[in-house]
């Protein structure tokens, strides 16, 4: 197999812990490129998930199982991560760029069964397995294309086909008279797809945050106010869904709703050394729901001058200074990652609820989509596709419109179902007198 | 009576089909007989007097490079040749030549009375004999049976032909020709899916009654393009013009009234016609709108004056060809030579056929050219060249060879036929092929020459010729991989002022050679190659210019490569697969994919039902082995 593919192998939604399984020819750049470093064959190995830019996604375990020892025979990478959706789909977006492509249902089965990595007597199972996969990737292809994402879609599908009608025929049918159309409306033409495509993906991006929420862990010392800050922000005018309460000394849990944001919030006990084997269970979950959040609110008494957050999850924190009414200072936003407030009063807190929903991607005013990483990824790729395009008939090249038109087509095809040549040329024999 | 002699390959039909299915056979070496109810009318081009156009000279091309006559003949025949496509990239240039049709008859026969291991034999055919589903001999109607290891069988528009005009029709394979009708019904019988379709003639005019100072007047390109490989502008005979004229509202007035007359409306006609080639009558009815349409006068040969007004097929009575015909300017006084017709004529699902031609459910037997759907004498002869190579290296126990989609036109039109079918005569255009940056007319013979010459169907004059070009091309690609332009050199000044290209910067001769406006003429001007080299040059910077395009395809044609690897058993069972939609399930019933490649190809099909194809033909395979 000459195509590296890449998948979440967990169930979707939540779980404590979240698996990316890339397998092919790429894994060995993926690695470098996201650990750094190649994992030794075979060793459960610690590592940081980074981005291109260094920045650290996740952390977690790396597993390489070099070809042709491993589950589909080929090259594999697996990153076990903190089940965050939010995490774990930034960093199947990260192995995206590095030449890898989202895999089909059921292709990483297929890929070991083909390497005879699979018994005779597992093939019917493989079968049934992907079978249902796809019954299911269906039912939820149905699901993401009823409505407006579909109807978006759809519309900029169309205008990808009346423009290659055009593009098309003065290629193949050069000598008709036919009205061709100018470089000008072309560019016109292309420049309203590109605008299209570009809301599409940034709606579809939010919707994907906005469908998986997002988790936020309270932590800090004793007595900073942390409880207090959880039922502020689950009180009154904002709609509990559910409250577990634990023992003091155990993790507190609170769903809220901003906007239609999904937010998990979790009041972690107090961080401090203690010999309490109850207290250590506590602090132990503490430390994992840290780990698992994909935002951390850093709760810190404003009259104490220091108090930052532990290094390790300062780069997901926010700062919030709490009990502003002792100090007399006044509440509201001190920078992006730092926000002073009085969790009893509630002072400061629409500023903090403000930056949660920046965190999430969420943006007032765009009407998001419940959009799949899949498609997103055609998304991506048809939007570079038509950039190509623009470049290219600024210098008049014809014929390579025509092709990154094609590429562009067949990148919405994979959401909506693809347009054969032969549409395509029936299409223009409706849209023109053709033929001598 | 019995044959004197068996053959290996025989061939039925002296079309252009038949004439590169018999060449092919036999340049490999296989015994051939060329079986035709004519030998005056082998190479007849029966429709207009061109070959090529967009889409189609690629085809030639690609004959050509596998040793075809075509491109050859249209270069001994061509009186008018225009590059079309040429203001727009290489990728979709095309040569088109109109052809004396006597000319091109003479060096199609030339080429099969010069072909070793090739027999001509006059006599129609009306039977075939199987033994237990293989064909083993057909018979004549002078009652001859001639046995053959393979039969390719290239009817054209002869089997079962019925000609149309007006309310007048009869039976015909092509106008003073008549038709195959008793091999239409003996086919009829064999499991095989029979259909009709259609396709149309217009009517042939005097010059000498034409008015040319009324016609615009299109002259062929200087410099002359050619279309074989081995050919030269200077081999072309005298040179000749086309015209241009128009129909009018009055003469959509006229066709009008007589369309109660045009068995296309009244029903009598089943077949379906080409939507890409309509009448003048369909094109009045469904472009109701238009007030004119354009009509392209070709003349028919250097020895005649007769005309062919490609624009105006018609199968409308005679009395409104005549007065509609007298509407068009410069035709005001012009005498109708032969009427025009609409022919009606049986062909077979090519579903039915394996991609070597072969037809499924009759082993030996070979289909090519309209009988398989087509239209054209370029599609004929790509396929009639693949039935002939594969006939012969069947009987020679030999394994079938096909092109890929990614590597000729001739795989994009063999796949496509063989999984999509043809709901109307099927016709190549560039926007079926989705490699058409690299199926270029320029580079056929590196993509096929190669193979062809493993294959047997290339001789060592072509080959050298071939050799002499390749090499060339790769001392210009040495150049431009390893000349450095330095800044401020002289090459660089050389190489700004011919282009006006900025050099900020010390750049590889091949990335500079990647700008857009940088241009073969430029490099030589500057000294880095000879005026000797610039035909070579040409070509290398295409492939220069398409670099990123084509290697990104290299993904695509990589997977599949992939799928066309892994064969689905022929008689996979698409019921016992769960998983797969109904509508799939009935296209690949219809189909029958020999290739997960070719399943792939199939519209609606999803990467989730080719996953579960793949494992349950490899689960197939391995019950077999096991059992």
């Amino acid at each position: 197999m000459s195509e590296t593919i890449c998948a979440v192998a967990t169930p979707p939604g939540r779980g404590g812990i979240g698996i990316v399984r890339v397998s092919g020819p790429a894994c060995q750049q993926v690695a470098r490129v996201l650990l750094r470093q190649v994992p030794p064959p075979r060793i459960a190995t610690l590592a940081d998930f980074c981005t291109t830019e260094g920045e650290i996604l996740d952390s977690g375990i790396a597993l390489y199982f070099p070809a042709p020892a491993s589950y589909t025979g080929e090259d594999v990478l697996e990153l076990q991560g903190h089940g965050s959706p939010v995490a774990l789909d930034r960093v199947v977006g990260c192995i995206l760029e590095q030449d890898v492509r989202m895999a089909n249902p059921g292709e990483f089965t297929e890929r070991a069964f083909r390497n005879d990595k699979l018994d005779l007597a597992q093939a019917e199972a493989v079968a049934d397995l992907i079978a249902s996969g796809s019954a299911e990737a269906a039912r939820a292809a149905a699901r993401s294309l009823s409505g407006e994402f579909s109807r978006c879609v759809h519309e900029l599908d169309h205008k990808i086909l009346t423009l290659r009608i055009y593009i098309e025929s003065a290629i193949d049918f050069a000598e008709e008279e036919v009205d061709f159309l100018g470089d000008r409306e072309q560019q016109d033409q292309l420049v309203a797809m590109q605008l299209l495509v570009e809301r599409l993906i940034e709606r579809s991006s939010a919707g994907l945050t906005m469908q998986l929420g997002l988790d936020v862990a309270i932590a800090g010392d004793p007595n900073v106010g942390k409880s207090s800050l959880l039922n502020q922000l689950l009180g009154e005018d904002r709609a509990i869904v559910t409250a577990t309460a634990g023992t003091t000394r155990d993790t507190l849990h609170g769903e809220l709703s901003l906007d239609g944001l999904p937010v998990r919030l979790t009041d972690t006990a107090g961080l401090r050394e203690s010999n309490d084997p109850i207290e250590v269970i506590g602090m132990k979950r503490a430390e994992e729901a840290l780990e698992k959040a994909d935002c951390v609110l850093w709760v810190v008494d404003d009259a104490d001058e220091n108090g930052s957050p532990p290094k390790e999850y300062q780069a997901k924190s926010l700062v919030v200074r709490n009990k502003c009414d002792l100090t007399g200072k006044t509440p509201g936003g001190l920078g992006d990652d730092a926000f002073r407030t009085c969790a009893l009063t509630g002072a400061g807190l629409d500023e903090l609820c403000e930056q949660l929903k920046q965190i999430a991607g969420f943006r007032t005013g765009i009407d998001a989509f419940a959009g799949r990483p899949r498609h997103i990824d055609s998304l991506k790729r048809a939007r570079g596709a038509l950039a190509s395009a623009v470049d290219e008939l600024s210098t008049r090249q014809g014929e390579l419109v025509a092709e990154n038109l094609r590429v562009a087509h067949q990148c919405l095809g994979e959401i909506v179902g693809a347009t054969t040549s032969d549409d395509l040329l029936g299409e223009i024999f409706a849209t023109f007198c053709i033929g001598k | 009576m019995k044959y004197p002699t068996a053959f290996d390959v025989i061939v039925i039909g002296g079309g252009h089909a038949g004439v590169e299915a018999a060449l092919a056979s036999a340049r490999v070496g296989a015994s051939t007989l060329l079986l035709t109810q004519a030998i005056e009318t082998i190479g007849q081009m029966s429709c207009n007097p061109a070959i090529g156009g967009i889409g189609k000279s690629n085809l030639v091309r690609e004959i050509d490079a596998l040793g075809g006559a075509m491109a050859i003949a249209a270069d001994q025949a061509g009186i008018h040749f225009r590059t079309l496509n040429n203001s727009k990239g290489p990728a979709v240039r095309a040569t088109r030549a109109q052809a004396d049709r006597v000319l091109y008859r003479n060096a199609i026969r030339g080429a099969i009375d010069c072909q070793p291991h090739l027999t001509v034999y006059q006599d129609l055919m009306v039977d075939l004999t199987l033994k237990s589903d293989r064909i083993v001999s057909v018979s004549t109607r002078l009652g001859m049976e001639i046995e053959g290891g393979a039969v390719v069988l290239t009817t054209g528009t002869f089997l079962g032909g019925r000609i149309f005009v007006g309310s007048e029709q009869h039976t015909g394979g092509r106008a003073g020709d008549s038709a195959s009708l008793e091999l239409s019904e003996k086919l009829r019988t064999l499991p095989l899916a029979a259909g009709r379709l259609k396709t149309g003639t217009p009517p042939r005019i005097d010059g000498n009654t034409v008015d040319f100072d009324k016609l615009e007047e299109q002259p062929g390109d200087e410099p002359r393009p050619v279309m074989s490989f081995l050919g030269s502008a200077e081999s072309h005979p005298r040179q000749v013009s086309c015209h241009i004229t128009h129909t009018n509202p009055q003469t959509h007035e006229v066709i009008r009234r007589g369309l109660d007359r045009s068995p296309m409306f009244t029903g009598e006609i089943e077949g379906v016609g080409p939507r890409y080639c309509p009448s003048i009558e369909d094109k009045i009815v469904r472009f109701a709108e238009r007030d004119q349409h354009q009509i392209f006068v070709e003349p028919e040969g250097l020895q005649t004056t007769e005309l062919y007004p490609n624009g105006i097929s018609t199968s409308l009575p005679f009395d409104i060809q005549y007065e509609a015909v007298r509407t068009i300017r410069g035709f005001e006084n012009a005498h109708i030579t032969r009427p025009g017709y609409a022919i009606e004529y049986d062909f077979f699902d090519p579903r039915g056929l394996l991609p070597s031609l072969e037809t499924k459910n009759i082993e030996n037997l070979f289909f090519a050219g309209q009988i398989n759907g087509t239209t054209g004498y370029e599609e004929a002869a790509a396929q009639g060249l693949v039935a002939g190579l594969n006939a012969a290296r069947k009987v020679a126990g030999q394994s079938a060879w096909v092109p890929q989609r990614h590597e000729a036109y001739i795989g994009v039109l063999i796949d496509d036929l063989t999984t999509m079918g043809a709901n109307e005569p099927y016709r190549m255009f560039t926007s079926r092929a989705e490699y058409r940056l690299r199926l270029r007319q320029d580079n056929a013979d590196l993509r096929l020459t190669p193979v062809g010459r493993e294959l047997g169907l290339v001789t060592d004059e072509r080959f050298n010729a071939f050799a002499m070009r390749r090499d060339r091309l790769e001392r210009c690609n040495t150049v431009l991989t390893n000349t450095t332009v330095h800044l401020n050199s002289d090459l660089a000044n050389k190489l700004s002022e011919e282009t006006g290209e900025a050099i900020s910067r010390d750049v590889l001769l091949l990335d500079f050679a990647k700008r857009p406006n940088v241009r073969a003429e430029h490099l030589t001007a500057s000294g880095v190659f000879s005026d000797r080299d610039e035909a070579h040059l040409v070509q290398a910077l295409i492939d220069v210019k398409y670099h990123g395009y084509l290697r990104r395809q290299d993904q695509a044609i990589e997977r599949s490569r992939e799928q066309m690897g892994i064969q689905l058993p022929v008689d996979m069972d698409f019921d016992g697969i769960d998983g797969l939609s109904n509508e799939l399930r009935e296209k690949l019933e219809n189909v029958r994919p020999s290739t997960l490649g070719k399943a792939a190809s199939i519209p609606g099909m999803t990467p989730a039902a080719l996953s579960l194809l793949s494992v349950h033909a490899k689960r197939h395979s391995g019950l077999r082995k096991t059992a």
